[in-house]
């Protein structure tokens, strides 16, 4: 059996005394295809610093796989776009920790970057100011910058953050893509459960302090949302798609909160 | 005209290394949105010189108070210290207003030490600053600090670069974010503690955030927002010290009125190439 890339185990998390995720034990193994959705607040900032080794657990531990390269690919407006770079300068960067300290990217670097920028669809942009680009391009030349540094795993944090219908499936079957065409693992951080659980393999669910994790289909059904969300909550198909519908709260539920009112801040 | 700034061409040359080295530096202020982190650590180097002419007037201190640069770097390295810290933990407070608390308690100090202090003549012209007193000792000791600051930002811009585009990723191939910054902060810090003792507050931010700004606006790479911010605050320097020699105007405000003018034409420029 392979050995997985990230373990939890029995892991609390939180910042001081306060405990945001307690006791979660879960793997992520090589080829993994992990969606880890939750509203905003539920914890999935907490558990992705944790992965990315920028937050240690309270107790328990988060061992990760040694020698593991992450091709993270931040939220599309954490990046400042004041700086006047051009897009293959941004993709180098993910190759940066390659180069070595006080050293000048290489023609071999240049290529390299590229070709990722080639591998999502883009190899047409190089040359244009980042701050030039639309939202699916800026995100696009990120997934190229995680890519260019040959990861093992690529943990994309809300890729679809504010981007429109089209731009959010042309991002999502791109990660899909990736992730079939290389074999690479994913990791996607995302709060919006609906887009998110058509494309991946497996589910990380987070709300109010609760975790839980599986398959698509164990996680995507009614029991365990309904569960999930403290609402009733119905999961339908449509053309071979999941929709999450809440279902209509009764009056007398909506006026005293008694459906299970999740806090969404 | 030429013969009477010739006179002073040593003035002259000290503040063309404070504008190369300030102007370098000052593309990471105004990328990093932080340019009122170089006015505070200006004055807080400035309370320092204030509280080493305070202390020598009351013969406290020692030998160290007749050497102000050493109040003033340690204040200045302190500062950013304090900067680069709190940029990496954002503490309760906001970081501009923490940085707007240090601006107004670093000023104020420093007047109030200036105030009730007893030795020398000319103490606000120290910490106005006084271009036309660099000497040619000046200058050389500003290039031993100029020199080393700019090599290293020549041998490490890719780090510099990269800490300061986008922190978290940095952190996630193993950048030690707040090493760097910390670094580009000290960097920071020395070359205003230094300076400023001549240069004074006011042009020492000139040179830190006008040229950078010029930069920004007329160029399409980090390379050219370099180059452009090093040829403005350069020709600012000759073209407002040579003005001020004759025409008996205060050179660092001239200084800075032919900053503004450059970055005025470049912001025209910009405006121009818009709408072409």
């Amino acid at each position: 059996m392979t050995a997985p890339l990230v373990k939890f185990e029995h892991a609390t998390l939180g910042y001081g005394r306060r405990v945001v995720l307690s006791d979660l034990s879960f793997d992520i193994p090589p080829g993994d295809f992990l969606g880890l959705v939750g509203p905003n607040g539920a914890g999935k900032t907490t558990i992705l610093r944790a992965i990315l080794g920028s937050l240690k657990p309270m107790s328990g531990s988060v061992t990760i796989a040694l020698g593991l390269r992450f091709g993270y690919v931040p939220q599309r407006d954490s990046v400042d776009y004041n700086f006047p770079l051009k897009v293959t300068d941004v993709v180098m960067m993910g190759r940066y920790d390659r180069i070595g300290v006080g050293r000048r990217p290489t023609r071999e670097d240049r290529q390299r970057a590229i070709d990722a920028l080639d591998h999502v669809g883009i190899a047409d942009l190089a040359e244009r100011q980042l701050s030039a680009l639309s939202g699916g391009q800026k995100q696009r030349t990120l997934i190229a910058r995680a890519l260019v540094g040959e990861p093992n795993i690529l943990v994309l944090d809300e890729p679809t953050n504010g981007m429109d219908l089209v731009s959010t499936t042309q991002i999502l079957s791109l990660i899909r893509e990736l992730h079939e065409r290389d074999n690479i693992t994913v990791l996607m951080v995302s709060h919006a459960l609906n887009e998110v659980a058509n494309y991946v393999e497996r589910i990380a669910l987070t709300l109010e302090g609760s975790f839980r994790i599986g398959n698509v289909d164990e996680i995507m059904n009614e029991q365990v949302l309904s569960g999930m969300y403290g609402i009733p909550v119905e999961v339908d198909r449509f053309d071979g798609h999941r929709i999450v519908v809440a279902r209509r709260l009764a009056t007398r539920e909506r006026l005293t909160g008694t459906g299970g009112e999740q806090r969404h801040d | 005209m030429i013969s009477t700034v010739w006179l002073f061409k040593d003035a002259l040359y000290g503040a063309l290394v404070i504008a190369l080295a300030c102007s370098v530096l000052g593309v990471y202020v105004v990328l990093r949105r932080i340019v009122f982190v170089g006015a505070a650590l200006a004055e807080i180097s400035s309370a320092g010189i204030a509280l080493a002419l305070w202390l020598s007037g009351r013969g406290l201190g020692g030998e160290l108070t007749h050497h102000p640069v050493v109040f003033a770097l340690l204040f200045g390295l302190a500062g950013a210290l304090f900067f680069s810290v709190g940029q990496a933990t954002r503490a309760g407070v906001p970081p501009d207003a923490t940085i707007g608390v240090t601006y107004a308690v670093a000023a104020a100090a420093g007047i109030l030490l200036i105030a009730k202090a007893t030795v020398g003549e000319a103490h606000d012209i120290f910490l106005q600053g006084n271009i036309l007193g660099i000497t040619r000792t000046d200058t050389f000791v500003l290039l031993g600090i100029a020199i080393p600051v700019l090599l290293a930002h020549l041998f490490f811009y890719k780090e510099f670069l990269f800490v300061s585009f986008d922190r978290e990723t940095a952190r996630t191939l193993g950048f030690h974010v707040a090493t760097w910054n910390a670094f580009l902060y000290f960097t920071l810090g020395l070359v205003i503690a230094f300076a400023m003792q001549f240069a004074g507050v006011m042009l020492v931010f000139n040179f830190l955030v006008l040229p950078a700004v010029t930069g920004l606006l007329l160029a399409r790479s980090m390379g050219a927002i370099f180059a452009i911010a090093i040829g403005s605050a350069i020709v600012s320097a000759i073209v407002g010290f040579t003005l001020s020699v004759p025409f008996d105007l205060p050179s660092g405000p001239a200084i800075i009125a032919a900053s503004g003018v450059l970055a005025s034409i470049a912001w025209l420029a910009r405006r121009g190439l818009r709408r072409a």
